[in-house]
């Protein structure tokens, strides 16, 4: 068999998905000791720009004991036109046996696994997925709520290009954003398609808000800022019809002033810190996962 | 030089005719059709339990020559054309340099005799350089030998342009062909846009980028009465277009390839660009009405798109990779397998008689004293195995697949070309 990949969230049984967040609970409550990939080879392969998640991936790797590796990969081989399988096979060669990867287009990771023997964990490819992200949503959300059944989430924004989004679908029901940013399409995938959003935030549990990217502008794909933000800006107005006891997450970077103001980075509700956080152990957990099979810490 | 395809089911339906009959052909052209033909002096050809029928024309290929040779050259798709049981390819001008002049049509054709296989038709640039901008020499194009016009991929964008180019090119009988794309449209997309696009997060090409050029080059055809030739439909509108446009009388006629009809869009869930081409793998939708405008006769032509690249090519990242594969070898397997129930004549008036009226190229029909061009084939089943392609593209997304009929025989101008699996270029043949 071949080793396994977290290529989305949907490579992971139900059962593994939540395996990995109690694990990564259980790491988050007593760091483990750093021999669990002890002497494992880990290569950070990031061909686009990354501060948290190359950050918190490096942390996690650190945290488990395993030999890290880190290149810019704009100098690299598949910059000079080595086809992917080359380059894998290259990298194996050398004794590389998890490769950490995030690219720029869709289906990167899933072309690299294909050729790769050994082990390759998705930061992040194109608009498609960034199952980590999701993970360490997930683990926020049961956090707070002890469950996942019965809840309400909404994700604002830019759906269309959203890796972070189609990542967070499994198990998630309701999406909000104009219609350039947010397909019909995304309704056969088992969620709801809503286009008012102050009508649906009073019932929510939790709202993520995504990233505004101003190219979308110049793109076509929305007018001026303000008629963004005047339909779909978590702002100080909308924060008062959202129920105190619900959550506000953020994948991150923030544009402050575009999908969110700072009232919502100070409000209460808000968990990106927990998020962050928690990400370094969901990655731990994932490294473990993958590397050691599925044994899970008493 | 005679030759005799005996004992074969004759089918041409120019004549009407679906016989057990013999086809004598001398010096290139038939000279009779009839049961127990006199096989003396003559090369035979056994058609035993295939069918016999006007040589196949497929009036869309890429040849890649000049300046693609890695690609394609005319004498391997020639052979590829034969092998899949064609005996005359129309070949588009998207080469390096276009087919925009009369000295590269002309080399084309030296090439295409040199090669000695599959009679190749040049279709001449609508514009210079394929850059929508300057008009290209129509008369001399045509005097070298080209037998239509067409930018390929690179439709005009400025209809004005187009326009005059159809009205300048008005007094000549070649068809105009569209590949109909909006490029604004389409941007940067790698497949069609649906939910399988959504849920891959790749950029999808609506069907409207089709629809919209399909209507714009309509409306010019029937503005100019040019006649029009609409290549790769692929979605329900571009037909329901035609269907209005030819109630109104514009000359338009057009073709399906056989990936449009038997593929969906859901086969890049591996991100790899074998199924890559353009126009796109669409939904079922439309595959389902391009299915029913063959039975109901608003698709005139089964065509291929042969659009051969290098496997190095193909394996790049979707974003990179070229658009297009091989098409000449699996096309009448291709066609068998979406039309199980197509009548034969009809199958065969797709093949041979519509593209031969189109292009006004020599066939289309057996009848004594037209030439002496004859496809022979059989429903027998075979699994493709793309590695043994004739033609340098060993890409399709038919590979592995078992398709139900394949060709047996391929004549050209009374010369056996292919047989028992085997391209026979004209000199090898016995006198």
């Amino acid at each position: 068999m071949a080793p396994r990949s977290l290529l989305d969230v949907d490579d992971l049984s139900p059962e593994e998905l939540v395996g990995v967040l109690d694990r990564a609970v259980a790491f988050r409550d007593a760091l483990p000791s750093r021999d669990l990939l002890a002497g494992v080879p880990v290569l950070n392969l990031f061909f686009e720009a990354s501060t948290r998640t190359a950050t918190s991936f490096s942390l996690a790797e650190q945290r488990v004991g395993a030999d890290i590796i880190s290149f810019a990969p704009g100098a690299s081989s598949l910059g000079k036109g080595e086809t992917i399988a080359d380059t894998a096979l290259t990298l194996r060669g050398i004794g590389v046996r998890v490769i950490v990867v995030r690219h720029q287009e869709s289906g990167f990771a899933r072309r690299l696994a294909d050729s790769f023997d050994g082990h390759v964990i998705n930061a992040g490819d194109g608009t498609h997925a960034h199952p980590t992200q999701a993970l360490l949503d997930l683990m926020t959300l049961r956090q707070e709520f002890g469950r996942f059944d019965g809840l309400r989430l909404a994700i604002v924004g830019d759906i269309l290009h959203s890796r972070v989004a189609r990542s967070n679908i499994v198990g998630m029901r309701a999406l909000g954003g104009p219609a350039t940013l947010l397909p019909d399409a995304f309704a056969a995938e088992g969620v709801r398609v809503e286009r008012d959003l102050d009508a649906v935030l009073p019932g929510l549990d939790a709202v993520m808000m995504l990233r505004i990217q101003r190219e979308r502008i110049s793109g076509g794909l929305l007018p001026v800022l303000d008629d963004y933000t005047q339909r779909y800006q978590l702002n100080r107005a909308r924060l008062r019809s959202l129920r105190n006891d619900a959550i506000i997450l953020h994948p991150g970077p923030y544009n402050r002033g575009v999908e969110l103001t700072d009232d919502v980075l100070d409000d209460p509700r808000s968990r990106y810190v927990a998020q962050v956080h928690n990400g370094v152990f969901v990655r731990m957990a994932v490294l473990d996962l993958l590397v050691n099979g599925a044994a899970i810490p008493a | 030089m005679r030759t005799l395809v005996r004992g074969g089911r004759l089918i041409d339906p120019a004549q009407g005719i679906d016989a057990q009959r013999d086809v004598l052909i001398e010096n290139g052209f038939v000279v009779a059709i009839g049961e127990h033909l006199d096989a003396s002096h003559a090369r035979v050809v056994d058609a035993t339990n295939a069918i016999v029928a006007p040589g196949f024309i497929d009036m869309h290929v890429h040849l890649r020559e000049p300046g693609q040779t890695h690609k394609e050259t005319i004498a391997t798709g020639t052979a590829a054309a034969v092998a899949g049981g064609f005996a005359a390819v129309a070949c588009m001008p998207n080469t390096e340099p276009a087919l925009d002049s009369a000295a590269i049509v002309s080399e084309v054709v030296r090439r295409a005799e040199i090669a000695g296989l599959a009679r190749v038709y040049p279709i001449g640039a609508i514009t210079k350089a394929r850059a929508g901008i300057e008009l290209a020499p129509y008369h001399l194009l045509a005097d070298a030998g080209c037998v239509a016009f067409s930018d390929d991929g690179a439709t005009p964008r400025n209809t004005r342009i187009l326009r005059n180019a159809a009205r300048y090119a008005s007094d000549l009988p070649h068809v105009f062909i569209s590949h109909c794309e909006d490029a604004d449209l389409k941007g940067d997309a790698v497949m069609n846009e649906g939910g399988p696009s959504m849920r891959l997060g790749l950029d999808g090409a609506p069907g409207l980028a089709e629809d919209v050029i399909v209507a714009r080059d309509l409306l010019v055809a029937g503005d100019t009465q040019k006649a029009w030739h609409i290549a790769h439909v692929s979605t329900a509108t571009s037909l329901d277009l035609i269907r209005w446009s030819r109630a109104r009388g514009v000359p338009v006629t057009c073709e399906v390839t056989p990936h449009h009809v038997v593929f969906l869009d859901d086969r890049f869930d591996d991100y790899r660009a074998d199924s890559k081409v353009s126009p796109p793998l669409r939904a079922a939708a439309d595959r389902e009405a391009l299915r029913r405008a063959v039975y109901d006769g608003t698709i005139d032509v089964f065509a291929t798109d042969h659009a051969p690249h290098g496997l190095d090519e193909k394996a790049q990242l979707l974003s990179a990779a070229p658009v297009g594969f091989s098409g000449l070898e699996i096309a009448l397997g291709g066609y068998a397998l979406a039309f199980p129930d197509l009548p034969p004549a009809q199958f065969i008036a797709m093949l041979s008689t519509n593209p031969a009226r189109i292009l006004g190229v020599p066939g289309g029909t057996l009848a004594v004293g037209s030439c002496g061009d004859v496809t022979v084939f059989a429903d027998r089943a075979w699994t493709v195995d793309a590695r043994l392609f004739r033609s340098k593209g060993k890409n399709t997304p038919f590979d592995g697949m078992t398709l139900p009929r394949r060709a047996v025989a391929t004549i050209v101008e009374g010369a056996v070309v292919f047989e028992h699996g085997r391209v026979l270029p004209r000199d090898e043949v016995p006198a």
